[in-house]
């Protein structure tokens, strides 16, 4: 009898300690490192949401397009940001087609027909605590983006929204594209 | 920084060995009237132990190190003041984060005996509560920044630590637990050497206690009912 309580007890214990543990998984509602927000409009009437059409979003080299950016019509891109470097290079591709370079079968040499626009994002980065299970985030300040002109550029205009203008969360907008 | 006051409740069971000593002042001399029945003397006085369970994950767990110790003092049959203090150490190491938290505490309150012992046993199961206080440090050894997006493929990771002193926390927790007595008695003559651990003085009626058998519990009366 004795040992059997023994037993109880150390088994509520250990019980105890293993399961107060609290869950580390970091929920997807909270808000962590953002993204960089742009909505784009039209240059002649710029009170009007314009869509880009055909648009193509890949990194500097183009060997890699962003994921949900393969020939989609939107006015709205959401970028992400490096957290490792000071600047990020994205190519948007208006008007894009898949050139298959003269030989349909094989995908691996094929390349994006259409105007190729660079842009530079620069910024300072901070690094905040979140939470225990979601970490740290990295929320970036000063943040201006340039056009490189390649003297046929699509993008005619990209403004901040303030000035200066950080990029802390994504509830809102945080540069207008015209074109 | 925000500072985040947290209730916690912890259910938490505690189980302690049981040595007692008994320290009989009584004076023989005096007639005592022999009755029929057989009166149960209860035990009131101090209690002192650590916390076997603190011990046992401190081998077994490599993230974690703690040493408590426990007392309690019996005020009426079914009241104790209860009280723990204690340090611990734990490293929490995630995807995202490796810290170690260091800390010290202190916890008093009250525990309620719901447990009716039989005869002579000296076992609780009990309810209280606990006001606890705690002053604390984090170090952050590494961190990596946490983003939803995978498109770069690596973020952004530190490996300078830093170090955050001087936190403290104030909390309130609720307790059912049990405390059973496992070994009955345990004496000590005058011809035990005790070098250290408890000593009990007769000539000038003190009372010494030093750390020798902390991992077990001394019960030593101070009132005589």
């Amino acid at each position: 009898m004795k040992k059997t309580n023994f037993l109880f007890i150390l088994l509520i214990l250990i019980l105890n300690y293993y399961s107060c543990e609290r869950d580390d998984l970091c929920p997807e509602s909270t808000p962590t490192t953002p993204s960089l927000i742009i909505d784009a409009f039209d240059i002649n009437n710029q009170d009007d949401s314009k869509n880009i059409f055909g648009l193509v979003v890949t990194d500097i080299n183009k060997e890699n397009v962003l994921l949900g950016y393969d020939l989609v019509t939107t006015a709205n891109i959401v970028l992400p940001l490096k957290t490792t470097e000071n600047t990020t290079q994205f190519v948007l591709i208006n008007d894009a087609s898949i050139n298959d370079n003269g030989t349909p079968d094989d995908a691996s040499d094929d390349f994006y027909d259409g105007n190729q626009d660079v842009i530079t994002i620069a910024y300072t980065r901070e690094e905040i605590y979140v939470s225990r299970a979601c970490g740290y985030k990295t929320i970036f300040k000063d943040v201006s983006i340039s056009i490189v002109d390649d003297g046929d550029n699509w993008i005619q205009l990209i403004q901040p929204i303030n000035n200066p203008q950080s990029v802390e969360d994504e509830t809102e907008t945080h540069f207008n594209l015209f074109h | 920084m925000k500072q985040k006051h947290i209730l916690t409740y912890f259910i938490s069971s505690t189980f302690l060995l049981l040595f007692c000593v008994s320290v009989n002042a009584q004076n023989d001399s005096i007639a005592s009237t022999k009755n029929d029945s057989i009166k149960i003397k209860q035990k009131y006085g101090l209690r002192i132990g650590g916390d076997i369970g603190k011990l046992i994950r401190t081998a077994i767990d490599d993230d974690y190190s703690g040493f408590e110790i426990i007392a309690d003092y019996r005020l009426k049959k079914k009241l104790y003041i209860a009280g723990e203090i204690g340090i611990e150490e734990k490293s929490n190491v995630t995807d995202y984060l490796n810290t170690i938290t260091k800390g010290s505490y202190l916890k008093g309150g009250i525990d309620y005996n719901l447990y009716q012992n039989w005869l002579d046993m000296d076992n609780m199961i009990f309810s209280g509560f606990r006001v606890g206080a705690s002053s604390f440090s984090h170090t952050l050894n590494s961190f990596n920044v946490y983003h939803t997006n995978q498109c770069w493929g690596e973020q952004f990771a530190s490996t300078t630590p830093q170090e955050f002193n001087g936190l403290t926390a104030i909390w309130v927790e609720l307790i059912l637990g049990l405390k059973a007595e496992i070994l009955k008695e345990q004496t000590l003559d005058d011809n035990d050497e005790v070098l250290n651990g408890i000593a009990f003085d007769k000539k000038n009626n003190r009372i010494f206690v030093t750390g020798k058998h902390w991992s077990k519990l001394y019960e030593i009366e101070l009132i005589k009912k």
